[in-house]
């Protein structure tokens, strides 16, 4: 596993990803298609035979159209959906910035759900003791840390779950778009956090539709179409690569 | 503790064996915290919109009491053996019960009703449906206060022999999780599942010896409540408490084999299942 000195973290080998197409039947309707071997045929895949790895440390961007396959990636890293062929390896503590937020409960203060997510992000008691305060200073929500969070704002609730999941000391650190949400201040926040992992060692993998972002931050990016990896390789190449292979991505220039 | 880490290959394997139950087992113990946490955010969620609140939990056995009571002994007459008024012959059965189906329900939804979490971060999900069973261990600890106070209204101590209440507990409470795990994973694939559950649980409920003795019942059908482990752990429950009898050895270790069988193929069920959860939300 090891390749020179660098450790290799995350590792796709030759990953599939099938979904049927009709889910949540009834009983009803299964047991019809279960005897006559039918339903499998309506498969559509996400991901076909892709391989890849990326190393600890490694900054890597995927870049591709809404559909192609990136968020499946991200949440085979995180460990939410199972490859339907071929072997996903990831070896590190994942902290996915998917939908922040998501395991908050209205009725529950500030404080409750920031105990609540630490723990959903595998953070132990004390660690969340004791990062608690840096928790809430990064939120800026000192006031409001024990108003049940069916009060915060959109932007509240956003700030917390970033918050949480960047103090949970991960080793690899999964984003998706995440850093569109908030206002331009807290972004500029969250971006000098990112460089900061990025510069101790953080493994990060990023979703972006934003190419200044992709550019300037990855070091790698790896191109994804129709479930298919077609290019892999420095920012520039590919977010060039990209965009002559997408015509209508008026809106995605760079800069 | 050192941080927690998954040094691992992907944790929603393709197939594994015996001695990944015991890793998944020992993983699940690790995340112990947020049980606890899931756990005390169920209790929340359950009674902070309600003017009662935890008054429920003593509201809905008490009214089950005095109408089961009034219709079965009033009524119809159901006699409760000797020296034990029915009412709290009755509850000693009624309470597990109690416990046991809204225990299974509400395990039954708890994957289902977490799908914005199962969708995007990982975590033993066999923490839904436990949590949801370890909720409802707060409304039984209610319960065993109505049922002091209603011992103490009849004049009766409890026997020394309820110190086998604890053991007889937790075999039950793990026959109770080994059945929820499969039905919680189930109840993704087939939304059918909570209807027949809540069916089943009815049936369930008079074929167990609840509102009537089990000396009631004819010979011939004595086979059913041989084969229901409920009635096995009702039976124990009002030995130890009502007659000062020990459950006897050979129920007890019946009941921990049939809870221990359960509950490894519940589980063994469920991790297996586990694969395909994030994707049938």
């Amino acid at each position: 596993m090891q390749t020179g000195s660098r450790k290799r973290e995350i590792e796709f080998d030759d990953v599939s990803k099938r979904f049927q197409l009709a889910e949540g039947l009834t009983l009803r309707e299964f047991l019809p298609l279960f005897f006559k071997r039918k339903g499998f045929a309506d498969a559509f895949y996400a991901l076909r035979n892709v391989s890849f790895s990326i190393d600890a440390g490694e900054v890597v961007g995927i870049v591709g159209r809404n559909g192609s396959g990136k968020s499946t990636i991200l949440k085979l890293i995180a460990g939410v959906t199972a490859p339907s062929e071929g072997e996903v390896h990831v070896m590190g503590r994942v902290s996915p910035l998917i939908e922040l937020g998501a395991g908050f409960h209205p009725d529950l203060t500030g404080r409750e759900n920031i105990q609540m997510n630490a723990s959903i992000l595998g953070m132990t008691a004390r660690e969340t003791r004791e990062r608690f305060d840096d928790i809430v200073a990064f939120a800026e929500l000192e006031e409001f840390v024990d108003t049940p969070v069916k009060r915060y704002s959109s932007g509240m609730y956003v700030r917390l779950g970033f918050s949480v999941a960047i103090h949970s000391n991960p080793e690899i650190l999964l984003i998706d778009e995440v850093l569109s949400v908030g206002d331009a201040y807290f972004q500029e926040k969250c971006l000098v956090r990112m460089d900061e992992f990025k510069r101790s060692g953080v493994t990060i993998v990023v979703v972006s539709h934003s190419m200044e972002l992709v550019t300037e931050f990855c070091d790698r990016v790896l191109l994804i179409e129709a479930g298919r990896i077609t290019g892999e390789g420095a920012p520039s190449e590919m977010i060039e690569q990209y965009l002559s292979t997408a015509p209508h991505s008026v809106e995605m220039t760079p800069n | 503790m050192a941080d927690f880490q998954i040094r691992t290959r992907h944790p929603l394997r393709h197939s594994f064996g015996l001695r990944d139950v015991a890793v998944y087992l020992g993983r699940f113990w690790q995340r112990r915290d947020l049980l606890l946490h899931m756990t005390v955010r169920h209790l929340r969620g359950q009674y902070k919109q309600s003017v009662l609140g935890y008054a429920w939990a003593v509201v809905n056995p008490l009214s089950q009491i005095i109408i089961l009571s009034f219709v079965f002994s009033t009524i119809l007459r159901i006699p409760a053996p000797e020296g034990t008024p029915y009412p709290l012959f009755m509850f000693v059965g009624l309470l597990p019960w109690i416990f046991f189906s809204s225990a299974i329900s509400s395990a039954t939804d708890s994957v289902v009703n977490a799908s914005s979490l199962v969708t995007k971060v990982y975590f033993p999900r066999e923490i839904l449906p436990t949590a949801a069973v370890f909720t409802k261990l707060v409304e039984l600890g209610f319960g065993l206060l109505i049922l002091s106070v209603l011992m103490l209204y009849y004049g009766r101590l409890p026997e020394t022999t309820s110190v086998w209440m604890p053991l007889l507990f937790s075999i039950h409470l793990i026959f109770t999780l080994g059945l929820s795990y499969p039905l919680a994973a189930l109840n993704l694939y087939f939304h059918d599942v909570r209807f027949l559950v809540g069916v089943a649980l009815l049936l369930w409920f008079y074929l167990t010896p609840i509102i009537y003795p089990v000396s009631l019942v004819p010979a011939k059908y004595e086979i059913i409540f041989d084969l229901n482990p409920n009635a096995l752990f009702i039976n124990a429950y009002r030995r130890v408490i009502l007659y000062g009898e020990s459950p006897g050895i050979e129920k007890v270790l019946l009941g921990l084999l049939i809870a221990t069988a359960t509950f490894a193929v519940g589980y063994y069920l469920f991790k297996k299942m586990e694969r395909g959860f994030a994707d049938r939300i």
